[in-house]
């Protein structure tokens, strides 16, 4: 096993909690809210429940100021925690040489549909939406933000942006392009992405079921989850919550939309991400799985898992949070943290019924956890897959 | 124009099928796979598609699959819930 | 770690292709397009740089593209000649990662999604369109394409895309996560980016693009894809070889331009952007090829291509002309040179920068 990429710092909001204390409460008390969603209205002759945070966001007064784009909100809460959590105040990043690394989806596309409906109308629409919009690109306004002085990058590869993100950030380390970095992912819950994927029909009008027989589809949410990554000669010592041991990705090639159906690009980030690990498949405790509760995916998934992990413990947390997209494999990669810290896994919420054409099926209890390197795993939109191999921290 | 003639013209506008003809698709030539060659997101846009020209709602892909194997069983799955 | 520039792809408004790009620099001149759109009974007449993507069906079956939105087609077709360039159109690659950079993404099918709803409810949302409005929509259709099943990286991040994408294309080779890189920067035109670029700038979206007016908005909206094939460094590179990459904000810490290097500037016409590069020029030398493929996020990817064609002739192009005026354009034939480095040097409106240095 490798020693890794120290992680130091956490932190996750997503509709299980507005932080990572209030998350894996609702996680282990197995309590989820899903509702049709409160912030905006389609004339969409079916309401799908969706997970929006509880409460509203409270961010530092002078910042609320300079950022109106929801996502970048939700990024740079996240940060704020996964900050204060590492022990670092803002201005002591100031001099340091510190990256920025964030997947999303919405946070970056123009889908201003009210600007455009106007313009549309042949109305004459003013550009504050525009600006806003370009004032806020994710990594880009996180680093101008907390004026930090390093490479950013803000990642699109659909839903495993998150992922990706990470394991970007992991290589800047190791390479020393930066000393510091903050990854993760954020997206906002939007008109355009409800639209979107129920039009591609794999929106569930319930709470969503991963790996259920009766799975419909999935549930969306929003969120941000992020984790600060540093050197060891930054660290000098500090405790780790965790480690990143390893990661892998490739594509499918196959589809736009549809996962390759033997899991192709999956089994090859997987091989990937044990090869990086140096780990081996029986070294890993548990699975934190993609699970979105859709028909396909959960089926490829659970042959994969059962194929190159079997008999390993498995859950997919969207049941709690729905499937936040770009934020997803971030804030997934939090909890499998706090998972292995905590010695104790969550319920695969929503799944009761086997279903016989899965073959590996997730945990309905609460478990213990035996081991101290789980991984996490997403699958996206245009066969992108993702793997981070992670390892405990120092207690 | 009858239902199987409209559905195939606007299957290859909506499809944007440039190199097919309306003549050239069979009432029961399998629209996916080996047949027309469609695939799981023209399942999907052909919801759509049926919704805006027929003003008729598929639900979900329970109640489709069953009626997007040929044109002949779209068409008719289309004037059943017409008349219905 | 250096990677080696293999073979380059241009689609843009100067043609298509690494022959069209050489001969604008040469000319030092590429006449915008004209386009009329009517808005509100308005006639509105202003010069663009607009890419031609028919040749892609000599590459790629019709039927093939029958989903795939102007944007992803650039991207194709950049992709496609980047390979023909550097002798992979039949190669395995399977070890061939993609890297895509894009300002905004693909525009024109956002909008259409849009449309989908918005014209005929939400229960008329069209999957395909959504599908191709995901960012990664045009990565994804290139991996399909070439089957390279490698792993996939898109970048949104307007003027910084192409920097930070290649950062982390030079860490996949870096590490052997890869064997080669299909890299690549794309943005496109749209009615709905006149109209803000309009609204955000009125005449000053009228051209022509004088890069060094650094005080004076004179854009000229462009579109285009260009493709670097890239790989660890080696004996073979037969446009030089990209040895750094570096991302920061000029206002948290300035810029240190190396001293020596021959200078290609993104300036474009931008004002807000232009006030760092007459900071930090103070007079040098330097040259600017907006003029020959317009204004937009990504062309930052062009000045790479640039610069990589520019070792390859061992040639300095001259700055294009400005206004039909000479310019230094009267050399040009360019200046030769045997030994130089050539950094490249992007900002974005917020003092961030992207400074790329090759050399041969």
């Amino acid at each position: 096993m490798k020693q890794g990429v120290a992680i130091t710092g956490l932190g996750c909001l997503s509709g299980a909690g507005m932080n990572l204390a209030e998350s894996m409460q609702s996680l282990f008390r197995n309590q989820r809210n899903p509702q049709p969603p409160q912030r905006f209205s389609t004339d969409h002759p079916v309401s799908y429940p969706v997970l929006e945070l509880r409460d509203g966001l409270e961010l530092p007064l002078d910042m609320c100021e300079t950022i109106h784009a929801r996502t970048s909100q939700l990024a740079l809460a996240a940060t704020l925690e996964a900050l204060d959590d590492a022990c670092w105040d803002v201005a002591s990043l100031r001099g340091k040489r510190v990256g920025v690394c964030i997947g999303t989806t919405v946070g970056c596309a123009l889908n201003c549909d009210d600007f455009y409906r106007a313009y549309k109308t042949d109305g004459d629409p003013g550009l504050a939406t525009i600006e806003r919009y370009l004032r806020s690109n994710p990594a880009a306004l996180i680093a101008r933000q907390l004026q930090l002085d390093g490479p950013n990058q803000t990642v699109v590869n659909a839903c495993s942006s998150g992922t990706d993100a990470i394991g970007i950030a992991a290589a800047w380390l190791r390479a020393g392009v930066c000393d510091i970095a903050i990854a993760g992912g954020a997206d906002e819950l939007a008109r355009v992405t409800y639209a979107g994927f129920s039009s591609l029909m794999i929106t569930d009008t319930e709470p969503c079921k991963p790996f259920d027989l009766h799975r419909k589809g999935l549930n969306l949410g929003e969120g941000a989850g992020m984790l600060i990554l540093e050197s060891e000669a930054v660290r000098d010592g500090k405790k780790a919550r965790g480690y990143l041991l390893g990661y892998g990705s490739a594509c499918d090639a196959y589809h736009l939309t549809a996962p390759h159906p033997d899991g192709a690009g999956l089994k090859q980030a997987l091989r990937e991400a044990f090869a990086a690990a140096q780990v081996t498949p029986e070294q890993i405790a548990f699975v934190n799985a993609h699970g979105t509760g859709t028909p396909d995916n959960d089926r490829v998934e659970s042959r994969v898992l059962h194929e190159v992990l079997p008999g390993v413990p498995f859950v997919s947390t969207k049941g709690y949070t729905g499937h936040t997209l770009g934020a997803a494999g971030a804030i997934e990669a939090v909890f499998t943290l706090a998972c292995l810290q905590r010695g104790e896994l969550p319920a695969n919420i929503g799944f009761s019924t086997p279903d016989p054409e899965l073959p590996a099926t997730p945990l309905r209890e609460n478990s213990r956890v035996e081991g101290d390197v789980a991984l996490s795993e997403s699958l996206a939109f245009g066969g992108n897959n993702a793997v981070l191999i992670l390892a405990k921290g120092d207690g | 124009m009858d239902i199987k003639q409209k559905l195939k013209q606007v299957l290859i506008e909506e499809l944007n099928l440039e190199d097919v003809t309306p003549e050239e698709i069979g009432d029961e030539e399998p629209l996916f796979g080996e047949g027309l060659g469609l695939d799981s997101l023209d399942a999907v846009e052909l919801v759509v598609v049926v919704q805006k020209h027929f003003g008729v709602e598929i639900k979900d892909m329970e109640e489709g699959r069953p009626a997007l194997q040929t044109i002949s069983t779209l068409a008719a799955f289309i004037e059943a819930k017409q008349q219905g | 770690m250096r990677m080696a520039i293999l073979g380059i792809g241009i689609c843009c408004g100067c043609g298509n292709g690494v022959e069209a790009l050489r001969s604008a620099l040469q000319t030092g001149r590429v006449a915008p397009q004209e386009v009329c759109l009517e808005r509100n009974g308005e006639a509105d007449r202003f010069p663009t740089y607009r890419s031609s993507v028919e040749e892609l069906s000599e590459f790629i079956p019709k039927r093939a593209l029958r989903r795939i939105d102007h944007f992803s087609r650039m991207t194709l077709l950049g992709a496609c000649l980047a390979l023909k360039d550097a002798d992979l159109l039949e190669a395995d690659r399977s070890r061939t990662g993609v890297v895509i950079a894009t300002g905004y993404g693909t525009l024109k099918t956002t909008f259409d999604f849009l449309d989908s709803y918005l014209d005929f409810g939400y229960a008329c949302s069209s999957p395909t369109h959504f599908s191709n409005s995901v960012h990664n929509a045009a990565a994804a259709h290139v991996s399909m394409q070439f089957k390279a099943t490698a792993p996939s990286l898109t970048v949104t991040q307007f003027e910084m895309s192409v920097a930070s994408a290649l950062l982390t294309a030079q860490l996949w080779l870096a590490e052997g996560r890869v064997d080669r890189v299909l890299f690549g920067a794309i943005d496109e035109y749209c009615e709905v980016l006149r109209y803000c670029r309009q609204q955000f700038f009125t005449d000053g979206e009228q051209g022509p693009i004088q890069p060094f007016s650094f005080d004076q908005q004179s854009a000229v909206v462009g579109e285009g894809a260009v493709f670097l094939v890239l790989t660890k460094a080696q004996e073979y590179a037969p446009y030089g070889y990209i040895d750094s990459v570096r991302l920061g904000n000029h206002l948290v810490n300035a810029v240190e331009l190396p001293q020596d290097d021959m200078l290609i500037v993104g300036a474009d016409g931008h004002k807000e952007c232009g006030r760092y590069y007459a900071q930090l020029l103070k007079g040098r030398e330097a040259t600017a090829y907006a003029p020959l493929f317009g204004s937009f996020p990504t062309a930052a990817g062009f000045d790479l291509a640039v610069a990589a064609l520019s070792l390859a002739d061992r040639t300095r192009y001259p700055n294009p002309a400005v206004n039909g005026c000479a310019n230094d354009a009267a050399e040009a034939a360019g200046r030769q040179f045997s030994d130089e480095k050539i950094s490249c040097l992007k900002f974005g409106p917020g003092g961030d920068y992207g400074l790329i240095r090759l050399s041969l």
